[in-house]
This record gives C-alpha cells, structure tokens and sequence, in this order.
C-alpha cells in the first residue's frame, strides 16, 4: 500500500501559493513528517518523499541544491516511516523541461539530472526510487539508466496516460511495457491521470506485454470542469480501485484529490485480500515511443539505411546529410516498413557518434522501432543507448567472442537480438549445423538473461545463382529454428536473387517460401511494390490481415497515378516544369538534357535560370511562399539526378561553395531556416545545416573546420535575438573572415545592422541573392 | 469541457500564408487540401481553462500571476473574475510538422499556417462554449502574453498558474517558446457587464511583431 496526494495535503498544512513544496522539507519538515504519518496511521506501507520536483531545474529557484531537498526529505519521511517494515521511496518528477527531439533538453543531460537526484536518494538511505507522473519514455529511459548505473536501489515507474490511452506526447501502453521491461525496472504501471475506472483497460492491456509487478496510483476520479475538485469519496474509490486487484495489480495509492481517507478506505477493502495470479504475458515485440511492433506474424524491416554499395548514401552520410538518410525512413514507412534496419558503417567515419545522431534524427520523423546494425559493440552500445524504445540489435553470430560482447548489451538496454547461423567457420552448408548454431546461440542468450521471445534467429540467405543448393537449406533451417526451436526468425531476402535476370520474382517467390517456412521479420526494400504486394498477400492467407482489410485498403486505393500519369513533357521546358512545381517532370526532363549536355550545362544554364525567374516572380508578389518552395523542390529532383551521377563517377560535387546555416541557441522553431537550405541547395550550394537550438560555440567550430565564408543565423523570437548576437560576437573573436546574413520573424535592417551582421535576408529568395554575392 | 475542433478556416490559412490576393492557383489549392486533411488527421486539441477572482493588486487568487501592462487593465477594466485559457494541437502535429520539414518543405508551410488556423478554431470554440456557460456574464476578447504590452516573459507565470505542463502536456522552454508550438495561452474577463468585441488592431495579433504585412507597410485587412 502506498499513500496518497501531497500537493493538496501541503496546501491544507498552509503552504503558500508559489513555494516550492519541496522547500518545506527544510523549513517545516514537522508538518510534512505529520502528512506523512497520517498515511502511515491510514495503512501506507510505502511512504513517497516530497521531492516530486527537486531537480536542477527547479530547485535552483528556491535556493538550494537538490541534495538539500533531497536529504530532508528522506529524513521527513523516514520519521513518518519508523525503523519497521516501512519503507521510503525517494519520489521523482519529470524535470519541466521537454527532451529532445519536441524540446530542447538533451538526454544525456536528462540522465544528469537524473543521476544528481538518485545519488541524493540513496546517500540519504531511501529504500527505493518512484520515478511518477512521467508522460515522455525517453525521459524515463533517462531516468531508470541513472537509477541504474548509479545506485543499487529497485526503481518503480508509474506514468500518466490520457484516457485515449496514450500520454501528452503519445506513449502507448504497449511501448511503455516493452521498454521499461526491457531497462529492468522491479514495478510499472500508472499514477494521477485518471480515476481508477478509466484506468482499469490500461491496465489489462499492460499486463499482456510485462510480467512485472503491476502499480496503480489513480486520482480520485475525473475534476470537475469548473471547480477543478474532485468529487468521489474515499468509499467510492476504494470501491472502483478493487477490481484492479483481480487484473493483477499489488501495489495501490493515490494521486491527486486523494488523501488519509481514501488509503484508509483501499486498505480496509483491500486487507486479506491477493492479488489474482496473472496468466505469463501473452505478447511480445520491439517498439518506439509511439508505436508497438509485435511479434505476431509477418513485419518487414526496411533494408535501406545502410550505406554499403551506395554512392549517394555515403556521400550524405560524409557530408552530415542527415536529413537524406531521415528521408529514406519516412519512404520505408510510407511503403510499409514496421521496424527499420540502422547501419551508418563507413570507412573514416566516427561510427558511434554518427549511429547516435542518427538514431535522434530518425525518432523525431519516424515513429518505428529501429534495429541497429553495427558489429561494433561501441556503436551498438551507443546506439542503444540513444533509442527511445525497445530496439533490435543486428547482430551476434555463434561466436564466442560475438556473444559475449553484445549479449551483455542486449540484456542490459532490453532489446532483441539477431542471431546470424554462422561462426568463426563461416556458414555452415547444412541446415543442420545452421540450426545447431541458432541453438548455442539461444542458450548463451538465455544464460545472459534475454527472454527466449527476443532472440531472433537468422539462418542466412544465400545466392541461389552461385549455391543454388543452398536455398533449400537456408529454408529448412528456418522451418526448424520455428517449429523445434520456437523462435521468431529474421531472413534478409534479396540476397537470393543476385546475379539473375529478372530478380524480382526469384526474390518474391523465395520471400513466399521462407514465409511459408516460418519467416517473420523479412529484411527488405519496401519500396519495390512487388514484395510488398506479396506480403499483402502472405498476410490475407495465413489469417494475419484479418477480413483481407489491409489488403483492400492497399489494392483499392493504389491509384495508378504516379506511375503511369502521362507526362506532358515534349510541350514542356525545364524552366516550365520548375515555375510549375512538376518534380517528375522537371526530372525526366532533366535526365533528357544530360544526354546532350554537360552537368555543369544542365545546372548553370537550365536550373538556376528557373529558379532565379521563380525568384524574381515571387519578389514581385507574382507567386506566393508554398509556389516558391514547390518550384526549389522540382528543381531539387534535378540536381539529385546530377548528385548521383556524379556520385556513381566519384567527379567532385558542383559545389558553388559552403554556407553554414543555424537556427541559434534557445530557438526550436526552425521552418524559416530550412526553407533557406532547401533554397540555397538548389542553387548549388552546399548547406551545412546545424539544425536548431544551436550553441555559438558549434557554429564557430564548424565554420573553422569547414572554412565557411558564409553563415546564416536565424532566430524566431525576441527573446533569441540576443543568442544569436552572442553567435556573431563569437565568430568575430575567432577571426575567421566570413560573412553573416541574419532573418527570422522579428528581425528587421536595422535591428541585423544593430547586432553586427553582414546581410539581413528577408527571405529565402534574398538569401540566394547574398549567397552570389558573397560566394559567385 | 471538450476541445472542438470544427475546421480550418481556409481564409486564415492563407492569410498566415501571406497570400496577396487573387486565385489560389490550382496545385496549391490541392495541396491546401491535402494538408487539411492530414492536420485534422493527426490534431489531438486539448483545452484548459480555470475561472480565478481577480484580486484587489490585480493578482489572480491563489496564484502569484498578476498581468502586466495598460492593455490588460483596459480590457479588464469591469472583470471581478478572470480565465485563463491554454489550447494545444499535441504533440502528434509538432510530429507531422517536423517529418514534413524534412519530407517536403512545401507542404510543410501549408501544414504550419493551417496548424495556426487550427488552433484559432479551437480557441474560438472554447470562446463560445464559455460564453455560454458563464451566461448571463461577459467575456472580453482573449489576450496572450505577446500581444499590446503584456509582456511574453508573463507566460511563465500563466503557464504555472494553469499547470499546463501536467494537465496538458504543454512545456514553456527557457526561451520563452510553449511546445509544442500550435498551442495558445489567453486570459479572458469574465463581468456582469456587456464588452465591446474589439477590432484590437495590431496591438492584439500574436503575429504583429513577425508580420511581413506590418513590414511592408500594409496590414492584414483585419486590423
């Protein structure tokens, strides 16, 4: 039994309107030791301390440091507490700040926060950790690592949901189970958000995906709308919380509007009563914040981040195109994808550094859950670590040395694992070796402590033009690994076909098979429609795609359109087709002009033309914001033709020169600034975006690094013009010769002039026109 | 009481837009479409409101908010009570705004000026809904920090007086930003007696600091 709420019982005791509650731990710890004991005199076994908000963030505002408020806190509720069998948890918050990608909080600083606030609980002697009220996972995730790495107390979890049955920034319950399951907290569940009714399916949807403890610290009822009191009684919600002990929960509070009473009413429903013994979950998978993947059947994960026989990909990657590789995700998804394969490995690429800034730029446009793809645990590791959700890691193989250095990771982040069958021998020829194989690697995931249901087995596709008898076994294999073995198996697919004529209907027919043989997660490219449609069909046939619903959706609204539209192109100039915003135009006859021309011809004579025509229209008000940015988009296609072109020849880039872009520190609203990159690549620049948010310090080194000789700033509000006069300063002291152009809503001549900047760009279209000047 | 979201005014949209007048031409009236559709799609409107008495200093009981400036005293001048107000889309468009950025520039402006639109209409229906209710007293026009000479750096205050962060989900960053972004904070006067709906000009637009009309000399039409 835990107790109820304090916020209103503080108040009660005389806590005036703007003090920190948690101040009162030094100032009147008498009267919050007496609410603590007035729950210990109403049956709380587990006393919460009155550090809810006791983080960097806040506490500074009262005066103190955390440690402070944290020490007298344990000390006001381990008097309440006795030296019995009551214990003390040391109650924490969300810090008030929103992580990134939403906010502007790192999660390594996060986890700082964090960390400063369970050393106190433990150095204080509180007997666990309550992290409660949380609404984002990532900031949990935050939380339970520096729990974990930094104390040896168990940690609980509870967090809010809304009564659409996700949190304020779309946690589902699912993802919320898989995830915390996987760090090993000791107990889950959820607090404050509702009543104890409205949060009873939670509950039964949570203990379908955890075999933990279960927690419920509901409000007493929903408020009334007007007052903003809560009405039900102490009876009444003792009344509605019971049901919850028959769906498995053994661990019951209050939150807010409850207080003694209530606890009093729950302990006496509750005395002498169990919790109902819970059936083992019943379901599993990987996750992101947002959305669940379970293992349930076929999901296909997308093969195409990964740079390996990809000009384009690694130029992006070496250039910090990040936004390329995100792109290639929102297509994956677009196409079908459920879980996305990771690899960012490149010779002379800091590997670890890029899987993490990808991994950030990837969960704040995709909502999937990710498999990293590494065989360095370093970069596994950091990968991991910076996944908001449960993940997959691909791979360990039947290695010792493979095993033992990424399993450890495996179980201490939670995340599944693929086991490839092949060793330190290679890949074996027989099903049989395969599958003994999968089995070591079972076993040694089992001893390390992964639940049997998160290791996936990979029995290895082989090339059927060069080993063709090796098909049959790769397919037998996984026909094992499924039925003897009862594992979910992962096979990449195209490899199949390579070297074939017509390879897609080796690869759709071998994709039929391996399905037919017990595949469940394909890797492939979800783009090609043809594998696609087939797992479409896979899925209509083996009862997974429940009244062919998806299937119908797919086929009956798959207009033809972008595939065989006519292209009115003989009547069409490229300068046409950009003013227009035709991409598909604007591309073919951009790949037509190649035939007869040169690149630097195709850009300097078609492209840039039309688009400075589509400025000059736009500055005259001919054409409005969304046509300027429609046309740069069209003529995008057709600088992406000449990218790859050139990329496949390795020739050096058309460059015309390097401009740092970046929306300054304190700033998170960046559209402005990147309807000048998407404007300036098409002029044929090269955008070094630093994104938004942006320290002047990063601006400086970069633009040293890179000798840029030309940097524009951007900020939104008043309140950031100063950071982004403190950037300026900061690139005048470095002495690097460069030019800075300024915009943003706020910003006018006068003001770009006042804080020492070169240029002021009204818009994307004058930030062009400062580009030529400063750069030809 | 719900937050209703009942559609996108396509007059708003493209005066954020900054559209000059004329026809829409036909692919950016299509686009429009499109990108209504998938904000209504992903929008999750939240609405939080508390009625508080206005004390004697000006300060809202119960809390240390006081508002500041001679625009708030004006349009408060009869209100013995006063509501605050906090609108949100979610964090579900912040999303669809940021993947639109890096997916298409394009329809990510259209998506931005109709989440603005958006998140008008749901203030405005929350407006109605507690005119009716607080019948047969009267509401002022709302107001948000940002707007005339009540001062942005009150947000704070407002925010904390809401609790919007919990009950919301709203978060006001160190900069003075909510997140996610198409979220609008307000106070409103409640008084026994009838309140002049103001044209409030520029003076009353969250926009006038940033608006490109007021730079180029011109105004919207609406001020």
């Amino acid at each position: 039994m835990l107790d109820g709420g304090m916020g209103t019982m503080l108040q009660e005791a005389g806590l005036p309107v703007g003090v920190s509650p948690e101040l009162w731990n030094l100032t009147e710890p008498e009267k919050v030791s007496a609410i603590h004991r007035r729950y210990v005199e109403a049956g709380s076994r587990v006393l919460y301390t009155n550090t809810f908000g006791a983080n960097r963030y806040k506490a500074t505002r009262c005066g103190h440091s955390p440690a402070e408020l944290i020490a007298a806190g344990v000390r006001c509720a381990r008097a309440a507490a006795g030296t019995g069998d009551i214990k003390v948890a040391l109650d924490v918050g969300p810090i008030g700040q929103l992580l990134e990608p939403l906010g502007t909080l790192r999660f390594e600083d996060a986890y700082d926060v964090f960390r400063e606030m369970v050393v106190a609980g433990e150095e204080a002697g509180a007997d666990l950790i309550v992290f409660e009220t949380m609404s984002d996972l990532y900031e949990v995730k935050a939380a339970v690592l520096a729990a974990k790495e930094h104390t040896k107390l168990p940690v609980w979890v509870t967090m809010t949901f809304e009564q659409s049955g996700r949190t304020f920034v779309g946690v589902t319950v699912p993802a919320m189970a898989l995830t915390l399951t996987g760090l090993g907290v000791d107990a889950l569940g959820f607090n404050c958000s509702l009543g104890p009714k409205e949060l009873l399916p939670m509950v039964r949807e949570l203990r379908r995906w955890t075999d933990l403890p279960l927690i419920l610290k509901p409000n007493a009822g929903l408020p009334d709308p007007v007052t903003g009191a809560y009405k039900i009684t102490a009876e009444a919600f003792a009344e509605e919380l019971c049901p919850a002990l028959a769906s498995g929960v053994h661990i019951f509070g209050g939150c807010c509007g409850t207080g003694p009473d209530h606890i009093r009413a729950l302990a006496q429903s509750l005395a002498g009563k169990k919790a109902a013994p819970r059936a083992p979950a019943d379901r599993s998978g990987v996750c992101s914040a947002t959305s669940a993947t379970a293992f349930d059947g076929v999901h296909v994960i997308g093969e195409r981040i990964n740079p390996t026989g990809k000009k384009r990909f690694q130029q992006a990657l070496r250039e910090h195109d990040i936004d390329y590789i995100v792109q290639l995700a929102i297509e994956q998804q677009d196409a079908g994808a459920e879980i996305l394969d990771v690899n960012v490995g490149l010779p002379g690429l800091d590997e670890p550094a890029t899987m993490v800034r990808v991994v950030k730029a990837l969960q704040a446009a995709v909502d999937l859950p990710l498999q990293i793809d590494s065989s360095d645990p370093v970069t596994i590791e950091a990968g991991l670590r910076a996944v908001n959700g449960k993940a997959i890691v691909n791979s360990v193989n039947g290695n010792e040395d493979s095993l033992e250095a990424i399993l450890p990771l495996c179980k201490k982040y939670g995340a599944a694992v693929v086991g490839l069958c092949m060793d330190h021998n290679g890949i074996p020829q027989s099903w049989q070796e395969r599958a003994a194989i999968a089995g070591r690697i079972l076993h040694a995931a089992l001893r390390h402590g992964i639940p049997r249901s998160d290791v996936l087995i990979d029995c290895l596709t082989l090339t059927v033009s060069a080993q063709q008898e090796q098909a049959v076994e790769t397919l037998q294999a996984v026909r094992y690994v499924k039925e003897e073995l009862g594992l979910h198996t992962v096979l990449g697919v195209s490899n199949i076909s390579f070297g074939l004529p017509a390879r897609e209907h080796i690869t759709v027919n071998f994709l039929i098979q391996a399905v037919q043989a017990g595949l469940d997660l394909p890797i492939v490219n979800p783009n090609q429609s043809a594998i696609m449609d087939a797992v479409a069909a896979c899925r209509v046939l083996s009862g997974q795609d429940r009244d062919s619903a998806s299937y119908i959706a797919r086929f009956s609204t798959a207009a033809p359109e972008s595939h065989s539209a006519p292209v009115q192109e003989k009547d069409l100039s490229i300068r046409q087709a950009v003013m227009l915003g035709l991409r598909r135009e604007t591309a073919m006859l951009t790949a037509r002009a190649l035939e007869t021309r040169s690149e630097l011809d195709v850009v300097n004579e078609l492209l840039i033309p039309a688009l400075d025509q589509v400025g000059e229209r736009y500055e005259q008000q001919e054409i409005f914001l969304p046509q300027l940015i429609n046309a740069a988009n069209a003529a995008c296609e057709g600088f992406e033709i000449i990218k790859k072109r050139m990329a496949r020849r390795g020739a050096v880039s058309l460059s015309k020169g390097k401009i740092v872009l970046a929306t300054v520190r304190g700033d998170i609203h960046d559209i402005g600034k990147n309807i000048v990159r998407v404007v300036l690549e098409n002029y044929g620049y090269t955008v070094i975006d630093l994104g938004r948010d942006v320290p002047p310090e990063d601006v400086v080194e970069t633009v040293l690094r890179e000798d840029v000789k030309l940097v524009g700033l951007s900020a939104l509000m008043t309140t950031t013009v100063s950071s982004m006069a403190e950037t300026i300063a900061a690139l005048r002291r470095s002495g690097h010769v460069c030019k800075i152009m300024v915009g943003g809503a706020v910003l006018t001549p006068d003001y770009a002039e006042q804080i020492g900047a070169d240029y002021y760009a009204g818009d994307a279209k004058q930030s062009a026109d400062i580009a030529r000047q400063v750069l030809g | 009481m719900e937050a209703r979201l009942t559609g996108i005014d396509r007059r708003v949209t493209l005066q954020y837009l900054q559209f000059r007048g004329g026809v829409v031409p036909e692919k950016i009236s299509t686009d429009l479409d499109r990108c209504e559709q998938r904000l209504l799609a992903a929008a999750r409107p939240r609405a939080l409101w508390k009625l508080f008495d206005r004390l004697p200093d000006g300060r809202l009981a119960g809390t240390v908010f006081r508002p500041l400036g001679g625009d708030v005293e004006r349009l408060l001048k009869s209100s013995t009570q006063v509501i605050l107000m906090a609108v949100t889309l979610g964090s579900e468009v912040e999303v669809l705004l940021r993947r639109a950025q890096v997916s298409d520039m394009a329809d990510a402006v259209i998506l931005d000026a109709a989440g603005s639109a958006a998140v008008e209409n749901v203030c405005d229906n929350l407006c109605a809904d507690l005119a009716e209710l607080l019948a047969p007293r009267y509401l002022t026009d709302r107001f948000s920090p940002g707007y005339g000479d009540l001062p942005l750096s009150q947000q704070a205050a407002l925010c904390e007086a809401l609790d919007v962060t919990r009950r919301l989900g709203v978060s006001l960053s160190e900069s003075g930003l909510l997140i996610p972004q198409k979220t609008v904070t307000a106070l409103i006067g409640v008084s026994a007696q009838p309140q002049p709906k103001r044209r409030g000009g520029c003076n009353a637009c969250a926009l006038a600091e940033s608006c490109q009309y007021r730079k180029d000399g011109k105004d919207c039409g609406k001020a």
